[in-house]
């Protein structure tokens, strides 16, 4: 049986390094933002859609997709008399659109951020409703990891008490951080 | 070395425990989130009435923040979306972890009507897990779990580092090990490449 979950550990652990280190990682850049500045590199292109391409937000973004070769989620429609805005996101990159309805013009905005602030938004990232099938994939991973984590700690715990000269130290770590967790957030869900 | 870091990998991972668990849930919770601008805020759990008298010479996000400061939300993290509601009273909610407050002014009573719509269990903990020493409510209890929220992310980046390397100090040779980690580089490094 402590082979067994020693496996089962070690197996968890490795399947979900990735997306752990991801977290963890991204976590850290979102506790010290301030000490961590991330500076996205900002883009801008002027192109020509007609108006037969563009007879919804929807459609006008499939053409940029195909034309321009964008990717992403479609967000934030906005529609006017005169113009169409939206934006294209994905972890990583946006793309912020608008039309002109009179002269076709299409201004691209685009924001692409570094690694550390994708990981950040690949923490953030969540849900099956997703456009853009990438999203969804790292969402599945997300979720994959989040029971992973609840399994790995499960096994961890077998495996602690199975160390038989570890039981006493390791009890009160883990009845300490038991009390301490539960108590201040019971207290805080009662304020 | 290695005898150290296998303690500490194991103290670590049973002092956070709880933490970890938290974040477990959270995760899973997250899946049922729904899309940007499909959030609909829970029923109103309960309300009450303060009476308040406003200067006459402020204007709409002055009078909110006033407002805002001296109806004294527990747990209060911001207060947003200010505007007139559809009689033309001045607006605006309050989040906190254990669910937002919606404010509404009515000034010809005099009265700050405070609406709260109290989360689920699982809206709260997503919270939660998201605070930090310097991020999150004043009440004390907030502040403790922040910093055990903020430590146990120290422990949590060291066991997923120091996990690989006790793994690599005793079995590196394990087929299926390798396998496994094998195949989550790769997807990984697919879907990175896919997204960015």
């Amino acid at each position: 049986m402590f082979q067994l979950m020693r496996n089962i550990h070690l197996a968890l652990g490795l399947l979900f390094v990735v997306m752990v280190a991801v977290f963890a990682v991204s976590s850290l850049a979102i506790t010290y933002r301030t000490w961590l500045p991330q500076t996205p590199v900002d883009g801008e292109k002027t192109v020509q859609i007609e108006t037969a391409l563009a007879e919804t937000p929807r459609a006008l973004a499939r053409t940029l997709m195909q034309k321009e070769d964008l990717k992403g989620d479609l967000r934030n429609i906005e529609e006017s008399p005169e113009s169409v805005k939206f934006r294209i996101f994905r972890p990583g990159t946006q793309v912020d659109v608008e039309w002109e309805r009179s002269s076709g013009q299409t201004t691209l905005k685009t924001r692409r951020w570094g690694a550390l602030q994708m990981m950040v938004q690949l923490h953030t990232n969540h849900g099956f409703w997703h456009d853009f099938m990438p999203a969804n994939l790292w969402a599945g991973f997300s979720l994959l990891a989040s029971v992973g984590l609840l399994l790995m700690g499960a096994s961890g715990i077998y495996l602690w008490f199975a160390h038989h000269s570890e039981r006493l130290i390791g009890g009160v770590l883990l009845a300490v951080g038991l009390i301490y967790g539960l108590t201040t957030l019971i207290l805080t869900r009662l304020t | 070395m290695f005898d150290w870091i296998k303690k500490i990998h194991m103290y670590a991972g049973l002092l956070t425990f709880t933490a970890l668990t938290v974040w477990g849930i959270t995760g899973i919770h997250a899946v049922s989130l729904p899309p940007p601008g499909g959030y609909s805020p829970p029923e109103v759990s309960s309300a009450r009435e303060v009476p308040y008298t406003a200067a006459g010479n402020l204007d709409d996000p002055a009078l909110a923040k006033q407002i805002f400061e001296s109806i004294e939300v527990p747990l209060a993290g911001g207060h947003y979306n200010i505007h007139r509601d559809d009689d033309l009273n001045l607006a605006f909610f309050v989040f906190t972890y254990n669910g937002r407050r919606d404010v509404t002014y009515l000034e010809q009573e005099g009265i700050v009507q405070i609406s709260h719509r109290k989360n689920a269990i699982w809206s709260f903990l997503s919270s939660m897990h998201a605070s930090h020493s310097r991020r999150g409510p004043k009440a004390l209890p907030a502040r403790m779990w922040a910093f055990y929220n903020e430590f146990s992310l120290w422990a949590f980046t060291f066991m997923t580092f120091s996990g690989v390397y006790l793994w690599a100090a005793t079995r590196p040779r394990l087929r299926w090990a390798q396998l496994s980690l094998g195949v989550t580089l790769a997807l990984s490094i697919v879907l990175w490449l896919a997204t960015r």
